[in-house]
């Protein structure tokens, strides 16, 4: 009997090192033979969710409950649907894992919402289905360039959003005042209408005020708007390009350090947070300013107001040196989906429908309008007016509505969605690739190092073009750029 | 000569507790700059860290509701499955090590090797893949998929075998045996209530392992419904770039009070100087 | 003898549901993970092919993995050592009939706290304390003790160092545990009887603890280092998940899940990471086992 079960245990070892050996292409093929009817009947036994029988289920997974608004409102327009929303945080990565899980399985979603740090991976990749059809709607709502280039690769648009993120530069009324005179906005977007502006009026603030104030918290808050400004993207056919931009900014950044234009508080940190509130002290014990932030659109409402204390008023809100844009949320819908038309139905409802969009950003959606289609709607489910849009058509409807609100009267008496509205257009969306990400934070790595004085510059992008060889090992690598 | 005895004796505990109290001061600061934070709003937070407490609590306690999260079902939930994960790890461990311990049969070295590196597998990656054979199985959405898993938990059967290997007393089982008890009654009447301090001592980890461990979880289910307390504790964000740290922390804290209850009902079974046979306390 | 052959199967059954339960569960995870060392599978892609050894051989084509294997040897052996250490030390306290010392089950329970958090809070409070306006940086330049604010976590040395101090604090309360355990099964008569014979306390130690503990020492030693050499949490979190500064922190782990998250999700090769970083656990335990093994 021993004999027996070692044996039989044996024979199972050796098999798994054999199928290890022969490994290959034994990767799960994709369920795509899962009719309808076993999905559909999964989906009812999920107990207490909303599956209510009779209906047509849409799964919708999200990192965030914001979708959750649209899904409702979208369920009063289509009473026959039960859309089953599923809210994964990604915070640790949690999400992006769960969906790569789910490819091929019957797990899949049929919407997912992708944000701007992961969207292009999912769009340059095949798992999401074509949505070429929604086109002609981007030509009637006039959505903005960026958002559609984001959304697509090689001709094939796979994902829209709702909303467009183009970022601003945000400065201090009275630093304004008290250095350049003057802080009526179209002057100060002279002061800092491109890169050498933006340099000579960061050595004017510096004098102005014997090194106290800051021209930015960061020279890391630039590196968007210049990568934003390239003329190529990271990769062209299977080579990485380093663009001029990037020497520019490495050029720019060292200034900025050795000038003391910059306070050195990295993004996201206490140091940049208490910038925004004038409670910023060095280790000396001294009061600093920082003149400006470069934020984009839903920096204003979640970041910077909040965190600006009694600095309310004192704002203003101009283009600055580059046009850029900083997150952003797209939906799209998996191939696999065994609702793909409903899909579609919803991405074109929560992106492209006129209506939807101007009551997403006109505050419509109140929990009461909510809790209206769906009385089991969490109590503090609602969006509240401001959110800015991804249709020019929307936009410029509603821009006069924001005259007077709070953030009119906090940027001192400037309608910001004008401000936006004026900024989207310009900004480019072509740029992005899925592999940006570990590309761009390598470099920020050395970067640092380089600032502080610990690495020549030589050295920095030798550094870089190793880590950037190392992840990419397909990747052609150029030759380091030139330095002095 | 007594007397220097003691003397030496009291200097030494003099400097213990005084070690004792550097190591406490250590190991509590940063914890109690974490619970500081559940009582401070969002933006006291990002602002930085701060000694004192704030007055923020009761309205981080209102955010925390307020997003439809429902506390006590989260306790519940990961009650349970905690629980199961810890019932489930400390018997099966202890049973396989006590096989492998108390008897010989052909193949027990292959088997003890083969667990032992077991242990040493990184299993980070095999989530995906996990996931996809649990989907296979439909055992997606299902809380056994993060249960029975650990009826093979070589970690547990690791520590179960070099626990029982530095206390098993044989003459005890094989009196057992003369007595005529089944082998099966042995283990569950003479070697359980012999291995409590093991036992327990894996049964805290096990839960406590099974408390905090969102990650899987977050891959294995999908309900809302049958989030554990951490995970509901990780969807606190309004938007993308919204972020609720200050109900965070209390979210935080909260998760944690369990484990401490659960930790002071169980930690003085491992106490110091019982064992059979002992005269004394 | 039938006898005795009869009652030795009884090992089988003991056994039996951790086989099963492996074969049902645990086999597939281990499987994959091996398996795909040996293709260029990326979780962005449909099709995925066998290519041997490359993902091995391009792990030694650049200096990144010999770097990741330093810094988590560096990160743990700076890590094991004070916390065995201490552990032990307050183990020994803690179980002395002479010291007596009150309250065991408060200390013991305040030094296991830190292990019930989450890592990724600890990070985040860490890097508000050391950044450049936070106040480890405020006290130190306002008391004199450096002339002006530090970028700590840019530098090796420091950045390293917070890595060691942060993994110590989590575990060595639930070291103490777990060595608690371990001797409170050292039958007391074994302390009276050496007592008797005017043993000192140093003595005792040596020829009874020590020697009695060495199969839970042994899973202390093992159970650290496989934690060690997979060490994630807290050089992911404490700095930009890449292991900065100069991936001085970039442990085995942060690597493999670098080239596992990077775009197109290079999961063959993390897998390989993976592999090798079970080989080389692996070996090393094995190694101790053999010097430790009882010589009976």
């Amino acid at each position: 009997m021993s004999k027996k079960l070692l044996l039989i245990l044996s024979l199972l070892m050796v098999a798994t090192l054999v199928l290890t050996a022969c490994g290959g292409a034994t990767e799960e093929a994709p369920m795509e033979e899962e009719p309808e009817a076993v999905v559909e009947e999964k989906e009812e036994k999920e107990e207490a969710e909303e599956a209510a029988p009779g209906k047509t289920v849409l799964n919708v997974w999200s990192f965030t409950n914001e979708i959750r608004t649209m899904a409702i409102a979208f369920e009063g327009k289509h009473p026959d649907v039960d859309v089953v929303y599923t809210m994964i945080p990604m915070t640790d990565g949690e999400y992006q894992t769960k969906l790569k899980a789910s490819i091929g399985t019957a797990d899949v979603p049929d919407v997912v919402a992708l944000e701007a740090a992961f969207v292009k991976e999912w769009v340059e990749a095949d798992f999401l289905a074509n949505l070429n059809e929604l086109l002609p709607l981007t030509e009637e709502l006039k959505t903005f360039p960026a958002v559609v280039q984001v959304g697509t690769h090689d001709g094939i648009s796979k994902g829209f959003s709702y909303q467009a993120t183009p970022g601003a530069f945000f400065y201090r009324r009275s630093i304004a005042e008290e250095c350049f005179g003057t802080d009526d906005p179209a002057a100060v977007q002279a002061l800092v209408a491109d890169l050498d502006k933006f340099v000579e009026a960061a050595a004017t603030i510096k004098e102005c005020s014997d090194g106290d104030y800051y021209m930015v918290g960061t020279s890391a808050a630039l590196f968007n708007p210049f990568l934003a400004n390239r003329a190529q993207p990271w990769i062209v056919d299977d080579t990485l390009v380093i663009d001029p931009m990037l020497e520019a900014y490495i050029d720019f950044a060292k200034v900025m350090r050795d000038n003391d234009y910059e306070s050195q508080a990295t993004q996201w940190s206490e140091g940049w947070f208490a910038g925004m509130s004038d409670t910023l002290v060095d280790a000396d014990g001294v009061s600093k300013k920082i003149f400006s932030y470069f934020l984009p659109t839903w920096g204003l409402p979640y970041v910077l107001m909040p965190n600006s204390g009694d600095t309310g008023g004192d704002w203003g809100l101009i283009d600055g040196p580059l046009a850029y844009q900083w997150g952003g949320t797209w939906v799209g819908a998996m191939a696999d989906s065994p609702n793909l038309d409903l899909a579609k139905d919803f991405i074109a409802f929560v992106a492209l429908n006129e209506e939807n969009l101007t009551n997403w950003a006109t505050g419509v959606y109140t929990n009461e309008y909510l809790a209206a289609i769906d009385p089991e709607v969490p109590e503090d489910q609602a969006q509240a007016p401001g959110d800015f849009v991804s249709s020019q058509v929307v936009v410029e409807k509603i821009t006069s509505s924001f005259d007077g609100s709070a953030l009119y009267d906090w940027l001192g008496g400037q309608n910001n969605y004008e401000a936006f509205g004026k900024a989207a257009p310009k900004v480019n969306g072509a740029m992005l690739t899925g592999s940006d990400d570990a590309i761009q934070r390598a470099l920020e790595t050395v970067r640092d190092s380089y600032l502080n004085g610990e690495i020549t510059e030589a050295e920095m992008w030798s550094a870089w073009l190793d880590s950037v060889r190392s992840e990419f090992p397909d990747l052609i690598i150029p030759d380091p750029p030139a330095t002095e | 000569m007594e007397n220097n005895y003691r003397f030496r004796t009291n200097i030494l505990r003099v400097l213990v507790y005084l070690i004792l109290t550097i190591l406490l001061i250590i190991t509590i600061v940063p914890i109690w700059l974490l619970l500081v934070n559940a009582t401070r709003s969002t933006t006291e937070i990002q602002q930085g860290i701060s000694i004192l407490p704030s007055v923020h609590l009761v309205e981080n306690y209102r955010i925390l509701l307020s997003k439809g999260i429902d506390m006590f079902k989260g306790f519940r939930n990961s009650f349970f499955v905690a629980g199961a994960s810890t019932l489930v790890t400390v018997y099966f461990s202890l049973l396989t090590a006590y096989g492998i311990v108390i008897y010989d049969f052909k193949g027990k070295k292959i088997i003890s090797n083969f667990i032992i590196v077991l242990v040493m597998i990184p299993m980070q990656l095999s989530i995906i893949g996990f996931f996809q054979y649990m989907s296979k199985l439909g055992l997606t959405d299902n809380y056994a998929s993060l249960i029975l898993p650990l009826i093979a938990n070589a970690s547990g059967v690791f520590f179960g075998k070099q626990y029982l290997e530095s206390m098993i007393i044989h003459d005890l089982i094989d009196a057992a045996r003369i007595d005529g008890a089944s082998e099966l009654g042995i283990f569950h009447r003479i070697m359980f209530p012999m291995a409590v301090p093991g036992a327990v001592t894996l049964g805290i980890f096990a839960f406590v392992a099974s408390w905090n461990n969102f990650f899987n979880a977050f891959i294995l289910i999908s309900s809302f419904e049958k989030y554990t307390l951490p995970m509901l504790v990780k969807t606190l964000r309004g938007d993308v770039y919204r972020t609720e740290y200050g109900a965070i922390y209390l979210g935080l804290a909260i998760t944690i009070v369990p484990i401490l209850i659960v930790y002071a009902i169980f930690s003085r079974y491992i106490v110091n100087g019982i064992s059979l046979g002992a005269v004394k306390e | 003898m039938r006898f005795r052959i009869k009652r030795d199967y009884y090992g089988y059954l003991f056994i039996a549901p951790f086989i099963i339960g492996f074969l049902i569960f645990g086999l597939y995870p281990v499987y994959n993970t091996f398996s795909l060392s040996f293709t260029d599978t990326t979780l962005m892609s449909k099709t995925s092919e066998f290519v041997g050894l490359k993902n091995y051989i391009r792990l030694f084509a650049d200096d990144f993995f010999m770097k990741a294997v330093k810094n988590t040897w560096l990160l743990w052996t700076l890590n094991f050592i004070p916390q065995v250490g201490i552990a032990l030390l307050l183990s020994v306290w803690f179980t002395s009939t002479r010291l007596r010392i009150k309250a065991v089950g408060v200390w013991r329970a305040i030094y296991y706290l830190p292990n019930l958090l989450m890592p990724a809070a600890i990070a985040r409070l860490f890097f508000g304390l050391f950044s450049f306006y936070g106040p480890v940086n405020q006290f130190m330049v306002q008391t004199g003790l450096i002339g002006e604010a530090m970028h700590f976590l840019q530098d090796i040395a420091v950045t390293q160092g917070l890595v060691v101090f942060i993994q110590w604090w989590m575990w060595f309360g639930q070291t103490i545990i777990i060595l608690m355990a371990g001797m409170t099964a050292i039958p007391i008569h074994l302390y009276e009887a050496a007592m008797v014979d005017g043993a000192t306390s140093l003595q005792m130690f040596r020829r009874i603890t020590l020697p009695l503990l060495k199969p839970i020492l042994i899973y202390i030693f093992v159970t650290s280092l496989v934690g060690g050499m997979q060490m994630f949490d807290i050089p992911y979190m404490l700095t930009d998940g890449r292991g900065s500064p100069v991936s001085s922190i970039m442990t085995n782990n942060v690597l493999m899940y670098m080239k596992f998250s990077s775009s197109k999700g290079h999961i063959g090769a993390a897998s390989s990471v993976g592999v090798l970083i079970f080989i080389m656990t692996t070996i090393i335990a094995l190694g101790i086992f053999y010097f430790l093994r009882e010589r009976n």
